[in-house]
């Protein structure tokens, strides 16, 4: 599998700084950034793969963070990260498109293991776009 | 309508009757039968005229029937498109009625000249936040509707579908705990993996986890099976011990907006979502209940076969 970029966004900024770095040591191209909008403007210069979002944020919520992500790049893939489990974000979550979720504190191995499976989608999904199968 | 006059092999031999009577009475004229003769003859013309009352009798039915069988469609498609349309006119009046209340007190606060002072300012926004919300409301109505409709092709990748699914029960077992919600796991270990769309099943089975703790709503168990049905298939079971659903509705509730929940609480598309989406990943969704003892709810998937012992 070729690199790829991860961008996480949490307002949690001890929480933000160890998975980055945590990442990072699993050879992982990760950022960290701790705001909805500041993850959108972001998006609009850098590249990125897959993001990691926290549903809980302050100013923007990850559900919202969410929708515009996935308006704005429809084949970015999006985890969901939630330390409360709120069945409703949930729901609405899945609804918006998200493609997982993880509950906080999230086990790296586990959490790595569904960035690959969520880089593996937008690799088909793109492939499937170059094909001109799908708009 | 021609293509299905109805002439079928018993329909000729009444004709056929009519042939071998005129040769008949050709046989017996050539034997100088002069009356036998005439007999065949009006045997023959007979049994031609009652032969051809009868195709012609066939082919009316059938043509009425043809007529009828159409008539029976269109009108089951009307009935389906009313259904449809008045789901979705009810879901979006609402909405729009309490627009209407907001704008109407909006202009009363402005013609009054009442837009002085915080507490004014205040119930404008209010007003205003209002109608955003509401605003929302319908373009969540509409997108999934959308959703519904369009033709989103599953993008299939394999998958652990009891991790898939344990990963959905740990998002609900906070909540269900404190609704004294037990969420009892019977996952098969060697389940074979799955080609498959997982967010899109994600989906389905958050939904259908979330239903069952709203049938349930206090005090009960969650079960969820996970077991190989064949060699290239496999069942995933939800049961609750919840409501149930009486026997009129267990056909009607994967229909669009078909919904036993209040007003606003529920737009009555999360099953016929799901319905749409296990049929596109090539599966069925079935359902069982009785009523006062909880329902079950059964997702056939297709599953790879599986090579051999492990």
């Amino acid at each position: 599998m070729k690199d790829f970029r991860v961008l996480i966004v949490d307002d949690e900024l001890d929480f933000l700084e160890t998975i980055v770095k945590r990442l990072k040591r699993r050879k992982v191209d990760a950022t960290g950034i701790d705001s909805g909008i500041k993850a959108l403007e972001l998006l609009e210069s850098e590249h990125f793969d897959v993001v990691i979002l926290d549903v809980r944020m302050p100013g923007m919520d990850g559900i919202e963070t969410l929708r515009e992500m996935k308006r704005k790049r429809p084949l970015l893939e999006v985890i969901m990260l939630t330390g409360h489990a709120s069945v409703e974000s949930g729901v609405q979550g899945m609804q918006y498109g998200a493609f997982d979720y993880v509950m906080k504190p999230a086990e790296i191995e586990d959490l790595l293991e569904k960035i690959r499976a969520a880089y593996e989608r937008k690799a088909l999904h793109e492939e499937k776009v170059r094909e001109g199968r799908v708009i | 309508m021609l293509k299905n006059s109805g002439y079928s092999l018993h329909n000729l031999y009444p004709y056929a009757a009519t042939i071998l009577s005129i040769a008949l009475a050709v046989v017996l004229w050539l034997s100088k039968e002069i009356i036998g003769g005439s007999v065949a003859l009006v045997i023959a013309a007979i049994s031609f005229l009652s032969a051809r009352d009868l195709t012609r009798e066939v082919i009316k039915a059938n043509e009425q029937k043809c007529h009828l069988d159409q008539q029976l469609i269109q009108s089951q498609k009307l009935a389906a498109i009313g259904e449809l349309s008045a789901g979705i006119a009810h879901e979006i009046n609402n909405p729009l009625a309490i627009m209407g209340q907001e704008t109407e007190w909006i202009k009363h606060l402005l013609k009054d000249n009442n837009i002085e002072g915080p507490g004014a300012t205040e119930e404008l926004r209010d007003s205003l936040q209002e109608i955003v919300r509401q605003v929302d409301r319908c373009k969540d109505i509409t997108h999934k509707l959308l959703d519904f409709a369009r033709k989103k092709d599953p993008l299939m990748q394999g998958a652990d579908v009891n991790k898939l699914i344990e990963d959905m029960a740990r998002l609900v077992d906070k909540e269900a705990t404190q609704k004294n919600i037990k969420i009892v796991r019977d996952y098969r270990k060697d389940l074979p993996r799955v080609q498959t769309d997982p967010p899109l099943l994600r989906q389905v089975i958050l939904n259908l986890l979330n239903n069952a703790a709203y049938a349930i709503g206090k005090d009960g168990v969650i079960t969820i099976v996970t077991r190989q049905s064949s060699n290239t298939s496999i069942e995933l079971v939800f049961s609750d011990t919840g409501c149930g659903i009486p026997k009129e509705q267990l056909d009607k509730i994967f229909d669009p907006f078909f919904t036993t929940k209040p007003p606003g609480k529920g737009t009555g598309l999360g099953l016929s979502i799901s319905h749409s989406i296990i049929v596109k990943l090539g599966g069925r969704i079935t359902v069982a209940s009785e009523p006062g003892k909880g329902a079950t709810f059964t997702i056939h998937l297709p599953a790879q076969p599986s090579r051999g012992e492990q």
